[in-house]
């Protein structure tokens, strides 16, 4: 499984559409096996789904992101988690444990049931 | 006057005011918030307040160019910078910034204010008046659109010329913007062109261009539309009513890619990207010889079909959203909006216009309606004329409870049998399963099968 969580300066990038960077996470059986950093070339949200879809992420982990390009990214078949703040490191043990439903990685005023329901349209 | 009645003084103040404004410590904490970031952002006062900055504003300039930090580095304010925050809700909303310092009695930097102001509804204005729209006012969730936004991104990057079909209002000429902004021709021209619109003649030296003295009243040189668009895109709507004549011309700009203006001895190259569009089925017209096929696979190298309304239907919900939305910003109102029996008689209409025939009915009733809601009353009469449904929820309808709302309605029309709700609904099963459990909707149970959620 491979995910990739939208940063700037160690924690989560405030906003995936503006994002220049993504740390790139594999696992295998709930433990990372390979870890990278991958910079954006494009600031064009559209080619930053195309580079996530090369890179074969299941998962991406962001900030706030618009509408439009989390439909383009669902459409790929990217599962998006948006609008989670926190420390990268904070960050990804709470995804390994599945644990980033909890209101410690929420942006303010996104409440997770929401973003969640969002993602399943 | 004590420092607590000064307070309150100034939260009076600054909730006054109708642009957003904040406060911030030097480590970016947010120490105030006025009730109009509040609603810009959709985060009240209470959750912003002690969070960073970056994380309630999420801007595009948080990164980059933040404003405050310019401000903190230079000591000097900034005046009018332009940004797109995302608010809670994943809707874009640009915005124009100031930043400055603020300073104790000693001098002592204590933080920093911004404030900034919403310019959707002068973003709103300047596409509805340049016809700017983008895929981002291409609203939907369902399993047809979504086969469609799969395929975009390639698209837009191949080059390759692309064939739009779908019936009309549809919103053929969206996609086609939406290939031309997502590719690597952006910042050239996106030239449309009605082929339906002109006569042949007139058609030829619209795309053509001619030269002085070509023909009579040819009076001065004039630049083709092929021409017009080199570097970027060109959309010829309506491709399946041309002529043979045109059809032969045409044929040539996409083999050789040059253009020969009326009158000019010599070509001209040029470097466009052909997207064509039609409510026909082109393929029927090859088969009865009224388009050339060669001409129909050279245009069809990817093919895109644009579902009706009516076979994406759990997409209204979205779209009546999405268009009271516009409207409001467009016209400066406060719709709320739409009633239950408004929603649920829109549901169910079949809409032979499409997409376009909804933004008509909302449009006319934004005319119709002062403020509030949407009324069965602000409809066209043949709208309204519909009944025989049951009584539905009364107040305005958000884009949840609208959903439910119809997916309840459909359960009961069809009996408890989630099959045919489902395909009434324009979904498939399986998410109907899971929006009956994440909405906690009671299944009828006539049909003789178990009451389940």
């Amino acid at each position: 499984m491979r995910a990739a969580f939208a940063i700037w300066n160690d924690r989560i990038a405030p906003q995936f559409d503006a994002a220049r960077q993504v740390c790139i996470v594999e696992t295998r059986t709930g433990a990372i096996v390979h870890e990278h950093l991958e910079a954006f070339r494009s600031g064009l949200p559209v080619n930053k789904v195309r580079r996530l879809v090369e890179l074969a992420v299941d998962t991406l982990v962001c900030g706030a992101i618009s509408r439009p390009v989390q439909a383009l990214l669902m459409a790929q078949g990217i599962r998006v988690v948006p609008f989670v703040a926190g420390t990268l490191p904070d960050v990804i043990q709470a995804w390994l444990q599945d644990g980033l439903a909890c209101q410690r990685f929420a942006m303010p005023g996104t409440a997770k049931e929401k973003t969640t329901d969002m993602n399943r349209r | 006057m004590d420092q607590d009645q000064r307070r309150r003084h100034w939260d009076v103040i600054l909730d006054s005011l109708n642009e957003g404004v904040f406060t911030v410590t030097p480590d970016w904490r947010i120490t105030a918030f006025n009730r109009a970031a509040e609603r810009i952002t959709g985060i009240s006062r209470q959750e912003a307040i002690g969070k960073a900055c970056c994380d309630v504003f999420h801007a595009s300039i948080c990164e980059k160019a933040c404003a405050l930090r310019r401000t903190f580095q230079t000591g000097q304010p900034v005046f009018n910078a332009t940004a797109q925050i995302i608010n809670n809700q994943g809707q874009r909303v640009p915005i124009r910034i100031s930043t400055a310092i603020l300073r104790d009695d000693r001098g002592r930097v204590i933080g920093g204010v911004e404030s900034f102001q919403d310019l959707s509804q002068v973003e709103q204005l300047q596409k509805a008046l340049e016809l700017r729209y983008t895929f981002e006012d291409i609203v939907g969730r369902s399993n047809a659109m979504m086969q469609l936004f799969r395929m975009l991104p390639q698209v837009a990057d191949s080059g390759s010329t692309v064939l739009i079909e779908g019936p009309s209002g549809t919103g053929k000429e969206l996609f086609a913007r939406a290939i031309h902004n997502l590719s690597p021709r952006r910042r050239r021209r996106f030239v449309a062109v009605n082929c339906a619109a002109l006569p042949d003649t007139l058609l030829e030296s619209e795309l053509f261009g001619h030269k002085a003295g070509a023909f009579t009243d040819a009076r001065r040189d004039k630049t083709g539309r092929f021409e017009w668009a080199d570097g970027g895109t060109i959309f010829l709507d309506e491709i399946g009513d041309i002529s043979p004549a045109m059809q032969v011309r045409l044929l040539r700009v996409l083999q050789d890619h040059v253009v020969e203006p009326l009158g000019m001895l010599r070509s001209k190259s040029v470097d466009i990207r052909v997207v064509a569009a039609t409510n026909k089925d082109l393929a029927t017209l090859v088969r009865t010889g009224h388009f050339r096929e060669d001409l129909y696979y050279r245009i069809r190298v990817i093919h895109m079909v644009l579902p009706s309304l009516k076979d994406r239907r759990e997409d209204i919900p979205l779209l009546i959203d999405h268009l009271i939305g516009k409207f409001n910003r467009l016209q400066g109102k406060d719709i709320a909006g739409v009633s239950g029996d408004v929603a649920a008689c829109l549901m169910t209409y079949d809409f032979p216009g499409n997409v376009r025939e909804l933004e008509n009915i909302i449009e006319q009733a934004f005319v119709l309606c002062r403020g509030g809601i949407i009324e069965m009353h602000h409809l066209p009469p043949e709208l309204g004329a519909k009944g025989g449904r049951s009584p539905s929820p009364s107040g305005s309808l958000n884009l949840q409870a609208m959903e439910k709302y119809f997916i309840a309605e459909s359960l009961r029309i069809c009996k408890g049998n989630r099959k045919k709700a489902a395909r009434e609904l324009g979904i498939d099963a399986a998410t109907l399963y899971r929006k009956i459990k994440s909405h906690a909707i009671e299944v009828p149970e006539a049909d003789g099968r178990g009451r389940r959620r």
